[in-house]
This record gives C-alpha cells, structure tokens and sequence, in this order.
C-alpha cells in the first residue's frame, strides 16, 4: 500500500492531467484559452458539496454521491454553454475577461453565500461513497476510480483526435472565418464544446470534493488553472499526450519527486517549495513559448494520407 | 441624497489608484495591442518597493512615490526588453503573448517573495489625516492619491496630444512600418511607453499598499476591475477608461453600501462588464453566425 502523502501527490498528478486534458480540447484544438478553469472545477465542487451536506437524500451512498455527482455536472455543463454563448464571437481579450471572470463569480458566490458554502469557513461532512476500512485505504481506492476518470477522458481526446468532430474542431482553430465560408457551424461547435469540456471540469470537481472532504473557496484559485495550463503547454497543445507528458513534468515532479525523493530540510516544504513550484511554472510557460511553443512532443501528428502528401 | 454624496466620494477615493493603474494598463493595450497579464505585478511590485523604501531606508510615503515611480517604470522596461520584445521578434500570436504575460505574472508574483520575504508587510506610516469632503471623511492618503490620478491624467493626456514624443507614439500605434519610414525609432518610443505604463501601475500599487496590507495578491486581486474598465471603457480612448473607471469605482461604492458587502457589488460589476462586452460584439461578428 502507498504512502498517505504519495497518494495525495498521485491524486493531484491524476486530477490535473484531467483538466489538462479538457483544457486541450479548448486551447489545442480550438485555441480558445480557458483561463476560467478554477471556475468549472469549483462550481462542480460546491454544486456537489452544497447538494450532498446540504439536501436530506432519502437513500444513502453510493446512490447518494451518484445524483450529486450528475447534478454536478449537468449544472457546470449549463455554465459552459454560457460561457461559451458569452465568449464564443469575442476575440482573445474578450475571452480572457469572460472566462476570468466567471472563475472569480464562481469564487465571490463561494464565499458570499455562506448559509449554503460555509463561506470562508469552509464546508465540511463529505464523505467517501464507500468505506472499505482505514481513511489511506479509501483514498486509495478513490485515486484508482479518478485515475479512470482521467484515462476516459483521454480516451474521448483521442477519439476526438482521430473523427471529423476533431478536424472541424482544428479548423476552426486554424482558421475561423474560412470554416464559416466552407458551411461549419463553428458558432455552435464552441459552444457545445464548452458545454462538453465544463463537465468533465465539473464532474473532477465533484471527485475532488469527495477526496479532499473539506471544501475552501482557497481551494479554487488561480493556481488550478496555472497547474493545468503549464502542464498542457510544456507537453504540447497540439497532440492528445501533451496533457500527461506535461503534468508529469510539471506537477509530478514538484509533488512526488520533489516532495518525496528530496532529502530537502522540512521547514522548506512549508512556504519555499509551494512558492518555487508557482515561480517555475509561472517561468516555464514563457520558456517553452518562446523557445518551443509546441511543447515537448511538438507537431500535430498527422493522420498516414497528410503524412504521405507532406512526406514525413 | 446622502447616498449619491457618500458614493461618490468613497467611490472616487477609494477607487483612484485603479483608475491611475487602469490608464497605464490602457497605455499599453491601445498602443502596443498587448494585454499584459503581469501588469498586475507591477502593482504588487509598486506597493513592495514602497515598502521596502519606508521600512528600510525610513523615508515617509510621500517621499518614496518617486523612487517608486521610477523603479516601477525600470521594472516594466526591463519586462518589455527581457520578455515581450524577444517574443514580438520572434512572431509569436497574441493568443501566447497572454499566456506567455500570465507566466510573467506568476513568475514575478511568487519570486518577488524571495526577495522581500513571505509575511505580508505594512507601511510604517502615522494614522492618514481626515480631511471632510463633502461632510464624508477621506483619509489624506486617499485624498493624495485621487489628486495624483487628476495630475497625472492631464499630464499624460497633454503628453499624448500635443507633444512631439506624443505625436511619435499615436503614429506607432497607428502603423509601425510607416512610422519607421517617417524616421521614427520604435524601440526609444516603445520603451517609453512602457516606462510610463510602470510608473503609472507602481504608484497605484503604492497607494493601495498604504492602505492596507502589501501581500503577493495585492495587484491581482486588482488586475479584472482594471482590465473590464480598460476593455469596456478603452474604445473611447484614455477618456474613456477614466470615464469607465470612475463610474465604476462609484458604482461599486453605491451598492457596497446598499447590501453591505462589497463582493456583491464586485459581482454585479463583472456580470454587466461582461454583456456589456457581449452586446457591443467584437471584431469577429462581421462574418456573421453560422
């Protein structure tokens, strides 16, 4: 069995890889920069949290955590098809403001609207939808069912990669006005894309709610976004393993490799290294675009009929 | 009666150094197209170096706003010289100059607490004067900080429309390559605007700082009122934004005092920024919806 503190470190490898990996679908594909992250994955957190404290469910677990989890998702779902409604004929600055925004409303509800959140205070009585011993086992157990999540995710990536959704999703990336010309509803195409993309943010926050069972509007900061985004970037935005190669990278390294292998003195680990790992990813965004903006994998790889025209 | 009169002398006291920083965010948008997520550092910078001056060298407030002037104006030209213009030479989209301004952001906002240390900071600064404006009590540095905003928008205002550096930056931001045949040199003019845009975000940040406490967050926290002012209030020029953030900063002091809680006033500021921005479209709406 693991260690406790090795299992949060896997945890958070696992769950931002998720969000790296939806985040790609946007900044990838359709190079649309979700800086709003945080706010996806923080409405399906509370929307969990609030619905599982707060309602008295008239059947238990693991029903329980199951309708949560839905309500969850459906709703940062409707939030994308919003966002996206909003930001879907602005250019890059509209799209920043927007999707920065709503992550800040997200936070500003969590904290206002204490009856329902806990407020500042936080919220606490989530538990695990089952119990199969000590709390390390059924963490344990959690990282294995996220971690499927997460390989589902990428599985949908990689199908996207490979179907006609996908190349409607480059071209407009590529260029939005002619895939107009050519017919593509590239209107609704980011839209519904959004809406796609929001839930699956939505449905790890509701994960993340159960794993860390205390919900902190602290916990859905800037950082969130930073983490995924770094991670996506230094892998490579245009390939579907960009995602995981990067936040293995980025955020293996500095809460596994870093936080376990290190013999670093212990008083470091409580302000120093947090601050570090912030300041390189912060440096490692600017590094690799302006270095390598394709990141570590580099170049779309091309299906065998556009290799063969471009002879490679 | 005495709602509109506290509103807006709250409004306009409180809300003056992002007003002043919102001018210098402008500066730089309208004449380089940039949005420079760091700038919000720049204000986190603005309000460190002014407390680096005052606790370590004993210098009151007023005295530490040129030093923290010029500091913030180096820091900015050395952002734009180490950073922007290596990634404008090299052609990269606009799209990653915003991602590549939001790692600058991170960077200088979590490395700067090498430098000055972790624990937040604190001016040390006798208790500000009230000063009766209006039968609403300002504090001096408040009061300071909106005549700054006043002085330092006329200046800028005359700087850009009737001197001949003015004249050399309307005509870069309007066409560089004509500008470079008309024998302008766009580093010195680029450069400056640069300086300009830090001393402008430096002394908002020292403003801020003074009045509470100076964190890492300081200038971020910031950074979408600045940025919702400049986008919705920047199509109509500087006037514009100060316009935009004026009303603003009233606004939001309005319903703060209404419901009592000023992240409802926040909230509703973001929301109708954003269908403002929604409504007015953008430069894509011409080729129509599919």
């Amino acid at each position: 069995m693991l260690d406790a503190f090795l299992i949060s470190g896997l945890y958070g490898v696992v769950l931002v890889t998720g969000l790296a990996l939806l985040l790609h679908l946007q900044l990838g594909l359709v190079r649309i920069a979700n800086f709003g992250v945080a706010g996806f994955f923080g409405l399906g957190m509370y929307v969990f949290g609030v619905l599982y404290v707060q309602v008295d469910w008239p059947f238990g677990e693991p029903w329980q955590f199951f309708v949560c989890a839905a309500a969850a998702t459906v709703v940062s779902g409707l939030a994308g098809i919003l966002v996206g409604w909003l930001i879907a004929d602005l250019d890059t600055d509209g799209v920043l403001v927007s999707t920065l925004g709503f992550a800040t409303v997200v936070a500003i509800l969590a904290t206002t609207q204490a009856d329902l959140t806990g407020g500042a205070e936080g919220l606490g009585g989530l538990s695990f939808p089952f119990d199969i011993g000590r709390t390390k086992d059924n963490e344990f157990l959690w990282l294995l069912i996220t971690a499927a999540v997460v390989v589902a995710i990428l599985a949908y990536v990689w199908q996207v990669h490979r179907a006609p959704y996908g190349r409607l999703l480059i071209g407009i990336g590529g260029n939005e006005p002619l895939a107009r010309s050519l017919g593509k509803a590239s209107y609704r195409t980011k839209i519904w894309l959004f809406c796609v993309a929001s839930a699956g943010m939505g449905l790890l926050g509701a994960m993340n709610a159960v794993m860390v069972r205390f919900l902190d509007p602290a916990n859905i900061g800037i950082d969130i976004t930073l983490a995924a985004m770094v991670g996506l970037i230094l892998g490579g935005t245009a390939r579907a393993w960009g995602a995981v190669v990067g936040v293995l990278l980025t955020v293996g390294l500095f809460d596994i490799v870093i936080q376990f292998y290190l013999p670093l003195p212990k008083d470091w680990y409580n302000q120093a290294i947090p601050v570090l790992r912030e300041a390189v990813f912060g440096f490692t965004l600017i590094v690799v675009l302006l270095f390598r903006p394709l990141g570590v994998l580099g170049d779309m790889r091309r299906d065998r009929l556009m290799r063969k025209l471009h002879g490679r | 009666m005495d709602l509109v009169t506290q509103s807006l002398v709250i409004g306009l006291t409180e809300y003056a150094p992002l007003v002043l920083a919102a001018i210098g965010f402008a500066l730089l948008y309208r004449l380089t197209g940039l949005i420079n997520v760091a700038y919000a550092e720049t204000l986190t910078l603005g309000a460190y170096f002014g407390v680096w001056l005052n606790t370590s060298f004993g210098l009151d407030f007023y005295a530490v706003l040129i030093p923290v002037g010029i500091m913030s104006g180096l820091l900015s030209v050395a952002t734009y010289l180490a950073v922007f213009r290596p990634a404008h030479r090299r052609n990269v989209g606009a799209l990653e100059m915003i991602i590549i301004s939001f790692g600058l952001s991170i960077f200088l906002r979590y490395g700067l607490q090498f430098v000055f240390g972790y624990p937040v900071r604190y001016f040390d600064v006798p208790p500000p004067d009230t000063v009766d404006l209006l039968g609403v009590g300002v504090g001096s540095f408040r009061l300071l900080a909106l005549i700054s905003v006043a002085v330092l928008s006329l200046v800028l205002y005359l700087f850009i429309q009737r001197t001949s550096y003015g004249l050399k930056v309307r005509a870069l931001a309007s066409d560089e390559a004509l500008a470079k045949v008309s024998g302008i040199h766009p580093l010195v003019v680029t450069v400056l605007i640069w300086f300009i845009a830090g001393v402008a975000g430096g002394l908002a940040g020292a403003f801020l700082g003074v009045g509470s406490a100076v964190a890492p967050l300081l200038g971020w926290r910031q950074f979408l009122f600045i940025l919702l002012v400049v986008l919705v209030g920047g199509s109509w020029g500087l006037g514009g934004v100060i316009v935009a953030g004026v009303v603003a900063g009233i606004a939001v002091a309005a319903m703060t005092l209404q419901f009592g809680q000023v992240l409802y006033a926040q909230l509703i500021l973001i929301i109708a920024f954003i269908v403002i921005l929604k409504i007015r479209g953008t430069r894509l709406t011409e080729t129509a919806k599919v």
